[in-house]
């Protein structure tokens, strides 16, 4: 039977552009202005993240450039096309592998900056198995729907992360902005190196451009898309630092979070305005972390292409849960996310460049 | 997919048995036949329905020759004055002016194109029979045939058209549909002039055999639509469909979902506009409700009343209907979790307030919510089942039993009864029962989620919700549709209801044939 033509299991150009700034808004948001406040001068960090973003928009846009030329092909067929099976598989299997470790930091930082601003009793065990239990619901249902829950959670997000920023520019200070342009090379380098996993995301358009109907204009949307994050980082770091002041800024553990406990809402009709926009975020966390499991289970699904989905999902989600609770302390969460930040962006510039160079040295042509 | 598919295996072995039935049928004192004898027909007759009290048999014979004929109706089911001015005046005395011909075969076709008056259709089976004299066709008998004329007759008492009364408009028609199909879908025709509106009659229930119409407008409505409806409307298999909810359950996609995933109504005016918006109606015989479909969830906040008014005060009251959706569903558990895990997040005069009423009282606040819901559901359940007269005094024995004495004795605070009866009053502002009571359930649902987890059980279950929109289906369509799959034009009749001359297209996710909708449609429902 011929079905209606938006109700079959593929997304229109539109669903993609704003997977990416969903899959990149999440934990990192909370506390990337830290790091970035500790290794620049006064708000000088708007620098490393603008070229961050713009170095992210590029290479977005090559791998959506890469995967739309092969339309209607997974990843690992087109990968298989261009650098034989074996190495395909492998190169599927290591993503799949990425994209449970993002998974993983999602749910444990979740777990416990939800136990540090909103529960104070409840185990960060019980938090995290909870959110672990709905993100799984989703992985289960239909993948398409999966991309359209962004569509009905990331306003949402974006109208809260607004509301944050307009509701402080009361208590923001022009003076904490200045000096400016004092950092020193080094400086700048550092904060590049931050700015640049804060945007880690591109990498679900090696998977999700099969899904579209018109895989042409994906490069496009893509970039659109990835113009959201770098607009939103920008905004929000200039007010943190306005509002508290570059030192202040990098001992906070969660700025934002903090920038959302000073708003106050005209009217008082609640206080605590941190505990609203936390609590909102949480959709703008499930949105990466569900992506981000369903990419293990769509890689896995590939490799192992007679495995029915649910199978995959039940024998990974203990994996996944074991492994977020792995990590003793907030340190050791911290630098375990630095590291699987690292991992993410270079791989997927790495296989990026591998893919374009190999199918150049091999003169694979794109179909279609 | 499947469980459809199983269906229809299941009836296929259904319709095996009944082959066996119609052995067995046999084997019994009637037979299946037609004779062309006319006294062993209407012994037969009497025999398949066990001389019931209300059939008529009434032989007499043709008028100015010798040949004996019969008529059978069953009392009650027929108009008198028809089958007198139809049938027998006619047979009686038309039959002296013309020159009758005497062979049997050619008098009985005679009879048939010249002399009665009413329409007619031949019989062949007692089957055919059968199904014709139970819903009010009377049977022609001439001796030495081996057929039947089945004559319509058909009249029988129903209600006048009154406006009904679950859904009540202030400046919209005062009709509501009514128990007769017939009449139900003269008052579509009276709505929509056109030719392509199509009635499609199908036959539900094995005992029962009710005639439900399947009604689109030809051009409009996506034929996908249609095609799926027909076959889903195929696999039913059940005795009796005493009302569409019969119908409903079984062609609905989800029958785990909370949500209705067909509209239900009773006024021909939505009918009529979502008809020409490209969605499709199933009439059903015997109920006034009509089922539309497919439905969205922008449909469940939708009235009728919206686009009566003008467009400002439709979009303002839409936008009153969506805060009332809201606080159906979150009221109670939100204020469970403020106060019980997020006190800090109440301002803080409110806060002692608060703190200073629930003094005393022996429940924690979800207990407390708990009961004061429940008793709102009872309240409401008896009202709804109680005669109107003495449903008034459920609304003052409940109003005084838990406004003033169940705060006086303590067992709750005060801000709990104000928060319940917001929340009711919240889903009574809902235009549509089984939407107001799917909320409702959702409420639990919510309430129990913050009991466990306050505001962070709420936004998880909130979530849930949303990736259950996402996944559901009413009849192929999305039900999350327009927001997602997101159809930006459609909003301009979403939450914001833009004005009428501005809504020139059909919705664009029902992806109707003929998109461009004129001045008569727009509306939605």
């Amino acid at each position: 039977m011929k079905r209606f033509k938006h109700a079959d299991e593929l997304i229109s150009e539109r669903e993609i552009m704003i997977a990416i700034p969903s899959f990149v808004i999440g934990v990192g948001v909370l506390t990337f202005s830290k790091d970035m406040a500790a290794v620049t001068i006064a708000a000088d960090g708007w620098i490393p993240i603008l070229i961050g973003g713009i170095i992210a928009i590029m290479i977005t846009w090559i791998v959506a450039k890469l995967a739309s030329s092969f339309p209607n092909q997974t990843f690992l067929s087109y990968a298989s096309c261009i650098v034989t099976k074996p190495v395909a598989l492998v190169l599927t299997f290591l993503f799949a592998v990425i994209a449970s470790q993002l998974a993983v930091l999602q749910i444990r930082e979740i777990a416990d900056i939800s136990k540090q601003y909103i529960f104070d009793r409840t185990p960060v065990e019980v938090i995290a198995l909870t959110f672990l239990l709905v993100v799984v619901y989703a992985v289960a249902g239909s993948r398409v729907g999966l991309l359209r829950l962004n569509m009905m959670f990331f306003p949402i997000i974006l109208v809260i992360s607004l509301l944050v920023i307009v509701f402080s520019l009361n208590r923001f200070e022009w003076n904490h902005l200045f000096p400016m342009l004092e950092t020193d090379f080094t400086g700048y380098m550092k904060g590049l190196r931050s700015a640049i996993f804060s945007y880690v995301g591109f990498g679900i358009l090696w998977f999700y451009t099969v899904l579209v109907k018109k895989p042409k204009k994906v490069p496009k949307k893509a970039v659109i898309g990835m113009c959201i994050p770098v607009g939103l980082y920008l905004f929000i770091y200039v007010s943190i630092i306005g509002v508290f002041g570059n030192a202040v800024t990098s001992n906070l553990l969660f700025p934002t979070i903090e920038l959302a406990k000073g708003v106050e809402i005209p009217g008082e009709i609640f206080e605590r305005f941190e505990s609203v926009f936390f609590t909102i975020w949480i959709m703008a966390i499930f949105n990466t972390t569900a992506m981000a499991l369903d990419i293990c289970v769509f890689a896995l699904n590939s490799i192992f292409k007679n495995v029915q989905k649910y199978k995959i999902l039940f024998v990974l989600s203990p994996l996944v849960y074991a492994n977020a609770m792995y990590p003793q302390d907030l340190i050791e969460v911290y630098t375990y996310g630095t590291i699987v930040g690292y991992i993410t962006f270079g791989y997927t510039v790495f296989v990026a460049l591998l893919l374009l160079v190999v199918g150049k040295l091999r003169g694979v042509k794109p179909i279609g | 997919m499947s469980v459809v598919a199983r269906r229809v295996k299941r009836k296929q072995n259904v319709i095996q048995n009944s082959n066996k039935q119609e052995e067995n049928k046999q084997k019994e004192n009637f037979s299946i036949t037609i004779y062309k004898e006319l006294d062993k027909n209407i012994t037969n007759l009497k025999k398949m329905l066990g001389e019931p009290i209300d059939l008529v048999v009434r032989p007499f014979t043709v008028r100015g020759t010798e040949h004996k004929c019969a008529i059978a109706y069953i009392d009650g089911l027929v108009n008198d004055d028809l089958i007198h001015s139809h049938i027998m005046k006619n047979v009686q005395l038309e039959t002296e002016r013309k020159q009758l011909p005497d062979e049997k075969v050619k008098l009985f076709e005679v009879i048939n194109n010249e002399i009665i008056s009413a329409s007619t259709e031949k019989g062949y089976t007692l089957d055919d029979l059968s199904n014709a004299l139970l819903n009010g066709d009377t049977i022609f008998y001439l001796d030495g045939i081996d057929k039947v004329l089945l004559i319509d007759t058909r009249g029988w008492e129903s209600r006048a058209i009154e406006e009904p009364d679950s859904e009540t408009v202030i400046r919209g028609p005062r009709e509501g549909f009514v128990e007769n199909i017939q009449t139900n879908l003269v008052l579509l025709r009276r709505h929509i002039r056109d030719p392509n509106l199509r009635l499609k009659k199908h036959y539900i229930g094995r005992r029962s055999k009710k005639t439900i119409a399947v009604t689109y407008v030809d051009g409009i409505i996506n034929p996908d639509i249609v095609k799926e409806v027909d076959r889903r409307l195929r696999a039913i298999d059940m005795d009796d469909a005493p009302g569409v909810g019969y119908i409903e359950q079984w062609i609905e996609d989800s029958f785990l979902s909370p949500f209705p995933q067909l509209i239900n109504t009773e006024r021909p005016d939505k009918v009529s506009a979502a008809l020409l918006q490209g969605k499709l109606a199933i009439f059903l015989d015997g109920t006034p409700l009509v089922l539309v479909l497919p439905a969205t969830f922008g449909n469940a906040l939708q009235s009728p009343e919206d686009y009566y008014e003008r467009w400002t005060i439709g979009t303002l009251i839409r936008g009153l209907r969506y805060l009332a959706a809201f606080i159906s569903v979150f009221l109670p558990a939100l204020y469970v979790a403020l106060v019980s895990y997020h006190p800090g997040m109440i301002p803080q005069k409110l806060a002692f307030s608060i703190a200073a009423t629930r003094e005393g009282v022996p429940f924690p606040p979800f207990i407390e919510a708990l009961l004061m819901t429940i008793t709102m559901e009872l309240l409401r359940e008896a009202g709804a089942r109680l005669p109107t007269t003495i449903g008034q005094t459920i609304g003052i024995v409940g109003g005084l039993v838990i406004g003033e004495a169940a705060v006086q004795a303590g067992i709750v605070s005060p801000i709990m009864v104000i928060v319940v009866a917001l929340n009711a009053i919240a889903s009574f502002a809902i235009p549509s029962y089984s939407v107001a009571i799917s909320f409702r359930i959702l409420l639990f649902g919510f309430l129990i989620a913050s009991a466990v987890f306050g505001l962070f059980g709420i936004i998880l279950a909130y979530i849930m919700i949303n990736i259950h929109l996402v996944n559901l289906k009413s009849i192929g369509v999305p039900y999350s549709t327009p927001f997602a799959p997101t159809f930006l034009r459609d909003w301009n009749d979403l939450i914001f209801r833009s004005p009428i001359p501005l809504i020139s297209r059909r919705p664009k996710y029902l992806q109707a044939e003929d998109e461009k909708s004129g001045n008569t449609g727009g509306k939605n429902l």
